[in-house]
């Protein structure tokens, strides 16, 4: 019946959307009346009441972060990082203006170490949410290091474009392998060794129909031209026509293939992730995760991003859906940690992507 | 064991490990018991350290905390009488709000400072920067338009533009004085003024102009830009303004800032327009030009604008010329005045654009 081999879904979201609703109202206003500092305060709101939907076991997560804590972390990147980095970006232009060549190097430089940062920060943001997660009193971590990620990430970087595509599975997989076996809850580590091997079927489809939907794409660009020169069309109608034909061209190449290709991402990663001797599973289909993103794009779209914590609760149910777990851990041998994690929390993302995910 | 002392079931973490057993919890005058199934005794949490943590809906129970063991955590079943005992919660709401109030006054103190300041802080600042600087960013803008437009390179029409120009500018100040013009080969009826002293002139603008006196007013209009050093003025406001939006709303890809700033730039450009047609004004009576070309101009600009009904490109960012022409008329210059150039000089002009010019 109930043996350590069979899978449960021991994740339940009770999320309310009308809370999470008034919420985001809230939120909103209150940015607009302080000229957004609020907004660190009204992120904390929203993660609370995603973190406490959640049930595990029975048991609701816990969100511990502040505010203030987010609010001091953008201060010190805002003077520390950002605005030195700005500074130097004039510098660099001034030089470039005067014709001077170290302009372009410092440039480039500039360029790399803006492009670096960035994943270091999602890195160090990753840190600081597990640090602010507890669970039956008993808070989450994440070890590794931040500028190690980021190079692994430039390493992805360059393979991807080298591989024209093909280094993008492994690049993903090698990447989350590094974050989940970096995860921690108590004093015990996620093990993952998620590998990419099963992904090159999917990704295979992906490639091709993305050729196939460029090429299409040029020879509709073309014919439409050459019809406006021809004067059977005038412009307006052909720029509508080639719109009309190029959205479902483009689900059809594009988004089925790349959904079929992230579910299986999700399969392998999951599978290949274990906690305690305990592995997890997800059961995401192609159309499920199309649903949830497009659902989530259009909610974002026509609230200007005002409603995005309703987006991020459908991700959370979504999530606590299909996510499964082979038997229960041993819990009472995970331990509290003595790590109490960062103490100013994700100020790198919050100044240089901005755009947080909930 | 009497009534008022019920026990209830219940589920204990203890915050040093991830365990959840399941407890007796006696509710005492002082507070609660919680004993394992075995009897055993677990904790005693005295009524005052009590914290409600949420309900758990499955049993119809109560989540607890204490505030001398935080991490562990207490679920109770069916807790109707422990409700009843536990302490109200502190009363922080007041202080939140004041600070909320407080925020959001600030926020419009300086929305509101930004918005007096803005124009005579970015005024000063512009003529802090070098004259050198700003000459040699003005060059290489004159050097790119050059590259990508045609310039017109008739050598007696530029010599007597440069020349007007040079007398237009006398009462500038000395560094601002060093004018010269750049004639391009465009159907936009536009000029430019670039920072340091280039003047962009656009061959539309001569081949409409239908006298000296009209693109003496332009040149005049153009050198106030100059001399009162708008653009730098201009991009320093840009600059500050995104800056501002970046800190305050963390959005670093540039999309808040450069809205933000396009909203502004429509409004403070019209006032420079109209400041640098005032300007002109004084220019050319110094010059002992008559205003009643640059009013003629706008006129046929006003009539232009009505047949195509659309804004010509010199005036985007412009007040329409209609209102321009009212304004320089009202302003009218009392004596007659001899026309700017000689008509050799004139026709000169005329033809900087033709190629047979020598």
């Amino acid at each position: 019946m109930s043996d350590t081999t069979t899978s449960q879904r021991p994740l339940a979201c009770a999320g309310d959307m009308g809370n999470m609703f008034s919420t985001s109202l809230l939120n909103m206003l209150l940015s607009v009346l302080t000229l957004s500092i609020y907004r660190f305060w009204g992120k904390t709101n929203v993660r609370r009441q995603l973190w406490g939907a959640v049930r595990a076991w029975g048991d609701p997560l816990e969100y511990t972060g502040t505010g203030k804590e987010l609010f001091i972390g953008f201060l010190i990147v805002l003077f520390a990082i950002y605005l030195p980095l700005v500074g130097g970006f004039a510098w660099a232009q001034v030089m470039l203006v005067s014709g001077n060549p170290l302009g372009a190097l410092l440039l480039s430089g500039l360029y790399l170490l803006t492009v670096m940062l960035v994943s270091v920060g999602l890195y160090r943001a990753r840190r600081y949410q597990m640090s602010r997660t507890v669970w039956r009193g008993i808070r989450g971590g994440q070890t590794g290091s931040g500028w190690s990620y980021a190079l692994r990430t430039l390493v992805v970087w360059i393979a991807v474009p080298l591989s024209l595509g093909w280094a993008w599975p492994w690049g993903e997989m090698w990447l989350a392998n590094y974050r989940f076996n970096n995860t921690t809850f108590g004093d015990r580590h996620f093990k993952c060794d998620a590998t990419a091997s099963g992904l090159y079927g999917r990704f295979t489809l992906v490639w091709f129909s993305g050729l196939i939907f460029v090429v299409a794409a040029g020879i509709l660009a073309v014919g439409a031209a050459s019809l406006v020169e021809q004067g059977e069309m005038d412009e307006t109608t052909a720029a509508v026509a080639f719109a009309l034909v190029l959205v479902p061209l483009a689900v059809l190449t594009m988004a089925l293939p790349s959904a079929w290709y992230r579910a299986g991402f999700y399969r392998n990663l999951a599978a290949g992730t274990e906690f305690e001797g305990s592995r997890f599973s997800v059961d995401i289909r192609a159309w499920g995760l199309i649903g949830l993103v497009a659902g989530n794009m259009l909610i974002s779209l026509f609230s200007l991003g005002v409603l995005r914590p309703m987006a991020s609760l459908r991700t959370f149910r979504y999530g606590c859906s299909v996510i499964g777990v082979e038997g229960e851990p041993d819990f009472a041998k995970v331990l509290r940690a003595e790590d109490t994690g960062p103490s100013t929390g994700e100020g790198l993302v919050a100044v240089l992507d901005g755009a947080g995910e909930f | 064991m009497t009534l008022s002392e019920p026990q209830r079931p219940g589920r204990f973490s203890d915050g040093r490990s991830a365990a959840s057993r399941k407890v007796v919890v006696r509710v005492l005058p002082s507070g609660l018991e919680i004993r394992g199934e075995d009897g055993f005794l677990i904790a005693v949490w005295k009524t005052d350290d009590l914290l409600a943590d949420g309900e758990w809906p499955e049993k119809r129970g109560i989540r607890l905390r204490c505030a001398s063991e935080p991490d562990a955590r207490l679920a109770v079943e069916d807790a109707f009488v422990i409700r009843e005992t536990l302490p109200k919660p502190p009363l922080r709401r007041k202080s939140r709000h004041t600070g909320l109030v407080l925020a959001c006054l600030l926020g419009a103190a300086v929305l509101v400072g930004l918005m007096v300041g803005l124009a005579p802080v970015s005024k000063l600042l512009a003529h802090l920067v070098p004259a050198g600087l700003e000459r040699q960013w003005g060059q290489s803008i004159a050097t790119g338009l050059e590259g990508q437009m045609k310039p017109c390179e008739g050598r007696d029409g530029l010599r007597v533009l440069d020349a007007l120009a040079q007398r237009l500018a006398e009462p500038l100040p000395a560094d601002r004085r060093g004018v010269r013009v750049h004639v391009l080969k465009s159907k936009d009826v536009n000029a430019l003024a670039l920072p340091g002293g280039e003047i962009i002139l656009f061959s539309g603008l001569i081949s409409k102009a239908e006298g000296p006196d009209e693109l003496a007013g332009v040149l005049a209009h153009e050198l106030t830009h100059i001399g009162e050093r708008h653009v730098s003025a201009a991009m320093i406001r840009a600059l500050g303004v995104g800056l501002f939006a970046t800190m305050i709303t963390g959005d670093a890809s540039g999309l808040v800032a450069s809205g933000l700033g396009a909203a502004l730039a429509g409004a403070y450009t019209r006032e420079d327009e109209s400041a640098a047609d005032m300007g002109a004004l004084d220019l050319l009576e110094a010059a002992g030009i008559g205003s009643d070309g640059l009013a003629l101009f706008f006129r046929r600009l006003a009539t232009m604008e009505e047949r195509q009904g659309q804004m010509l490109a010199w005036l985007g960012t412009h007040p329409d010329s209609a209102s321009r022409a009212a304004a320089v008329e009202a302003r009218r210059l009392p004596a007659p005045r001899l026309p700017a150039l000689s008509d050799a000089d004139w026709q000169a002009v005329k033809k900087v654009c033709s190629k047979k010019s020598p």
